[in-house]
């Protein structure tokens, strides 16, 4: 009698772990709204740049809900945290499939986005990639995916256009060995080569080192005219700083990943005078404007490098549905492929036969008075 | 402690302690009478499992079971031989990025290239193993940390590695023109493997290398003493671990058809380790349990967003802090 | 830049990162020696540290300024914050698992590190924070080497902390006490010895010195964030084992060795920045093959 008892108990033991898991596969909301995923990185060391792409899912889905939402349905968000980590993001993105998400938003880290193409795409999912830019994730692209970051040619392109145009002969590229920033740095180096230019450093940071003296002083011995600095505002801010404060006063550019007010909060006035090639973004469109500002009076900082362009990915799935008028997959991902040039907080967007953006306006910022302006 | 408490309340059937409950549900599988009657329900929960629920839990259920062959390998290491491994995550980067490459490279195939794989794993085994296996454990828990970023920092800066973006488009394997690609299929294989990586495990732990470990973990200079090759004896356990971990990483790659350094980081060591000596160290259904808990815990808590992470530690600590020599414990130890 | 000048750059660089891992493997040490744990929540203490202070300095930075005057305030208040943590840390999370096999005590130390990462990630959504100060980039100019006040200021408070921790754990009866019973804990039970009170003093200690170095490179580097303990809590620990774990001296010089070692790995040609890593570790597992109990550790025998 005991023993059947027992072996009740621990089947039930087993049976309430795997119920667990399969009730969080039901769809998570009620039948009337629109369920829409949000895969990136909410915990681990890239959570930084997660909660703001989450942030600015959430100001869109938000503004949209207000305007009485969407096909007369309003908008709910789940998140899946992806943690920068390609066995959770498949984890998350099996679990936003199972819940039947219309559409999903998001892809930070290009490791962990490129394992859920194929769960995406088996489902045939509409995914608006907004971070994510390795052109990796192109060949595993089943052709439900749509990446609205450019990759990193377009970048390179305008970097050596306008690092030439200064008159540069030498420049020391600094990467943080991330995907994002090691392919940037590769394919800058490999271009200003080609022009005939001389590359004095190539050097590796790790994220989070917080000293970069040591690299500081390389750099400083092999006298570059340009420091082109390839990863993320975070640790580029404290290279800002450190290089200026070590005496370097050559000029320092950085990649779009820095490209956030945040810059100045870090470097303080190190950053003034340092050149950032991004998306048309942030002040210098009156909507972009509006929204910088929203988000300061909602989340209390700033917006990052890719909170516009995920506020921008979110109204570019919802202007799909609207135009599909279903939320079957299908015609949403039509529509989407359909994108055809209208501006965005990013500037207009239309795809390749690659799912890619199709457009490269890089333009030149420069740090001015602690925020970025128009570079001449 | 929790193991005399479980005997002896076999003898007195009054409940004394609030984990009774717990432990009077682990204890089914230290009755011998009833031993085979559990294994006989895991393994057919095991089985139906996927037909029962859907795919989402199907992706979790199979991450678990390579969890459970990790954490058997680093069991044989750690709960076995007693030496603290930081860096086991360093083999499942072999044996995964050996396939990946073996598989870009030539025209090996899938299980041609697994020999290779394994022996390059058993080789870093030996190479990391080999000069340092005299260390106490915390300089040897050092050195195996070193030793995993050292390996992580390689894949991340080598091009043959392909470095910070790795290397995609990993072919599926291929088995008697049946083709392993659904999640439903890389479940039962990792199922299989998990099965196999219990067998292998209970046959070494009673075998002449598995006393061996025994007594070398609980007294090495009599061991030694008693004539027995430390050194050979831990080195041969870190080697079989290494193998564990290269077969485990070897389908982990297949299965997500792409590897990028960030699954080999030094995060992944501790959590197979902790999975290890949560469920309790040395003893098999513990270490199960273990790396079960591990993978389930933080997905079952997935609707809690930024805050999962937290409350799955403050659930770690509470069942430490009650369960202080693991969930499952051995008797031996 | 000639080569010696570049090299003496690297020799301060390397002692001001020196001063910040050998701060925090002080901790390390301490704490294995009297309880034999790794302690893998002391990186994220350093990390509470960090914000601790920052909070200090934000709110009393109007009326002492944010320069080392408030920072002083800010650090000596955060390194009492931290000590008080620690000892709570000790309390709820080690002390019930001091009789439990040594390995799952590990377990605890890590959840502890990973509830203290996420309860920062939660309260500042992950977001990095700047430390303003009104520190300024000035220093000295010797030949080409240049060195800033911040620079000073930073290694000789190191300095300072090192020596007054010495002075402790050498002169006073709690020093002696702590040293007693990181060598036979049931013997000083014996002597009569209040064990729990000196590992509770140890951990106040330890804590409090990751604080005045979380606080310190906050105020330096400019930025805090919820992940900032984590490399440093590797490194740290990388130089508690290079200097023999368990050795206050050789927990000192293991900071400055790799940092140094860090420095100029950056610089030789061959290895990079990007490699450098791979060389401080495998200068590490050199050091421990041929000197197995670490530079100043004593060699022991032990059981699991």
């Amino acid at each position: 009698m005991r023993i059947t008892r027992r072996t009740l108990a621990l089947t039930a033991f087993a049976g309430a772990a795997l119920g667990g898991l399969s009730l969080a596969s039901l769809p998570a909301a009620a039948q009337d709204s629109i369920t829409i995923g949000v895969q990136v990185p909410t915990t681990g060391p890239e959570a930084t740049y997660g909660n703001d792409m989450f942030n600015a899912v959430k100001i869109a889905a938000q503004e949209i809900n207000e305007k009485g939402g969407l096909l007369g349905r309003q908008i709910e968000l789940t998140a899946g945290d992806s943690a920068c980590d390609p066995q959770q993001a498949v984890n998350a993105a099996s679990k936003l499939a199972s819940q039947d998400v219309v559409g999903v938003v998001g892809g930070y880290c290009s490791g962990a986005t490129l394992p859920t193409l194929k769960i995406y795409g088996d489902a045939n999912i509409p995914f608006v990639i907004t971070a994510s830019n390795s052109t990796k994730l192109i060949p595993a692209n089943p052709g439900n995916a749509f990446m609205i970051n450019s990759t990193g040619a377009d970048q390179t392109t305008k970097a050596v256009e306008f690092m030439e145009s200064k008159g540069i002969e030498s420049v020391a590229i600094v990467n943080q060995g991330d995907a994002y920033s090691q392919d940037l740095a590769n394919l800058t180096r490999d271009a200003w080569e080609q022009a005939g230019k001389k590359v004095a450093a190539f050097e590796t940071v790790n994220k989070g080192e917080q000293d970069y003296s040591a690299l500081v002083t390389k750099i400083k011995a092999a006298d570059p005219d340009a420091v082109f600095w390839t990863a993320y505002y975070a640790d580029g801010g404290l290279l800002i700083r450190q290089l200026r404060q070590g005496g370097y006063r050559g000029t320092i550019a950085v990649g779009d990943g820095s490209n956030s007010p945040k810059l100045f909060e870090i470097a303080g006035r190190a950053a003034e005078g340092v050149y950032a090639f991004s998306n048309p973004t942030a002040e210098f469109l009156p909507k972009a404007k509006s929204f910088s500002e929203t988000y300061k009076k909602q989340f209390g900082n700033a917006p990052g490098p890719y909170a516009p362009l995920t506020y921008d990915g979110m109204m570019l799935l919802a202007w799909a549905i609207e135009k599909a008028g279903t939320t079957d997959h299908g015609p949403i991902i039509e529509a989407l492929a359909s994108a055809d040039g209208q501006e965005w907080l990013s500037g207009p967007i239309s795809f390749t036969d690659e799912n890619t953006l199709a457009r490269s306006n890089f333009i030149v910022l420069e740090g001015k008075g602690g925020e970025w302006a128009l570079a001449e | 402690m929790a193991d005399d408490a479980a005997s002896r309340r076999r003898r007195d059937p009054a409940p004394s302690r609030p984990n009774t409950g717990v432990a009077q549900l682990l204890a089914v599988f230290d009755d011998p009478r009833k031993f085979w009657l559990a294994i006989a329900v895991v393994l057919v929960a095991v089985a139906v499992a996927p037909l029962l629920f859907g795919q989402y839990a199907t992706v979790i259920l199979t991450n678990a079971l390579l969890y459970v062959v990790l954490c058997l390998g680093l069991n044989i290491v750690v709960g076995y031989a007693g030496l603290l491994d930081l860096g086991y995550a360093a083999f499942f980067a072999v044996g995964a990025y050996a396939v990946a490459i073996l598989g870009q490279q030539t025209a090996l195939g899938f299980w041609a290239a697994i020999p290779f794989a394994l022996v390059a794993a058993a080789a870093a085994g030996v190479i990391i193993g080999g000069p340092t296996l005299r260390l106490r454990s915390d300089y040897l828990a050092i050195v195996t940390l070193g030793f995993g970023e050292i390996v992580r920092f390689s894949a991340r800066n080598l091009e043959i590695t392909g470095a910070a973006s790795g290397i995609s488009g990993i072919e599926q394997p291929s088995l008697f023109g049946w083709h392993i690609d659904s999640p439903t299929e890389f479940y039962y294989v990792f199922a299989l493997l998990s099965v196999f990586a219990v067998i292998a495990s209970v046959r070494l732990a009673n075998s002449r290398l598995g006393r061996a470990w025994l007594y070398v973990r609980h007294d090495e200079d009599a061991a030694e003493a008693m004539g027995i090759d430390r050194v050979r004896v831990k080195l041969a356990a870190y080697v079989i671990g290494s193998i564990y971990g290269a077969i485990g990483g070897i389908f982990f790659a297949v299965n997500l058809g792409a590897i990028s350094p960030e699954s080999f980081s030094f995060e992944q060591s501790v959590l197979i380790l902790m999975a290890v000596i949560l469920g309790g160290m040395g003893k098999i259904p513990g270490v199960i349990l273990g790396a079960f808990i591990i993978v389930l815990g933080p997905e079952l808590l997935r609707d809690l967003g930024e805050l999962r992470l937290l409350v799955f530690a403050v659930g770690l600590l509470l069942i430490m802090l009650f369960r202080p020599s693991g969930i499952w414990p051995s008797r031996k130890s | 830049m000639s080569l010696t000048d570049i090299l003496m750059q690297q020799l301060v660089n390397g002692l001001v990162l020196g001063s910040f891992y050998a701060l925090v493997a002080l901790g390390y040490t301490m704490i294995f020696g009297v309880i034999k744990l790794l302690n893998f929540a002391h990186g994220d203490v350093y990390m509470v540290g960090g914000f601790v202070g920052f909070g200090v300095l934000s709110a009393v930075g109007g009326t002492l300024g944010a320069d080392w005057g408030g920072i002083a305030v800010a650090m000596f208040l955060s390194m009492i914050a931290m000590g008080c943590l620690g000892v709570v840390i000790e309390r709820v999370a080690y002390h019930p698992m001091l009789a439990a096999p040594r390995l799952s005590i590990l377990i605890t130390a890590l959840a502890v590190s990973l509830v203290l990462q996420n309860s920062v990630l939660t309260l500042t959504d992950g977001q990095i924070t700047a430390f303003r100060t009104d520190l300024g980039f000035g220093g000295l100019e010797i030949g080409h080497v240049f060195i800033t006040y911040n620079q000073m200021v930073l290694v000789g408070t190191a300095a300072l902390l090192m020596i007054a921790l010495e002075t402790f754990v050498s002169r006073t009866q709690y020093g002696r006490a702590m040293r007693a019973v990181s060598i036979d804990k049931d013997m000083c039970r014996l002597m009569g010895i209040d064990v729990a009170k000196v590992i509770a003093i140890t951990f106040f200690i330890g804590s409090a010195l990751a604080a005045a170095a979380g606080t310190m490179a906050g105020a330096y580097y400019g930025s805090i964030w919820y992940f900032m303990g984590f490399l440093i809590g590797l490194k740290a620990f990388t130089a508690a084992v290079i200097g023999g774990i368990g050795s206050i001296p050789g927990a000192m010089a293991g900071g400055l060795i790799l940092g140094l070692l860090e420095a100029f790995g950056t610089q030789i040609p061959g290895i990079g920045s990007e490699w450098k890593d791979v060389f401080s570790f495998s200068i590490l597992i050199l050091v421990l093959v041929f000197k197995p109990t670490g530079l100043f550790g004593k060699s022991e025998t032990e059981r699991m």
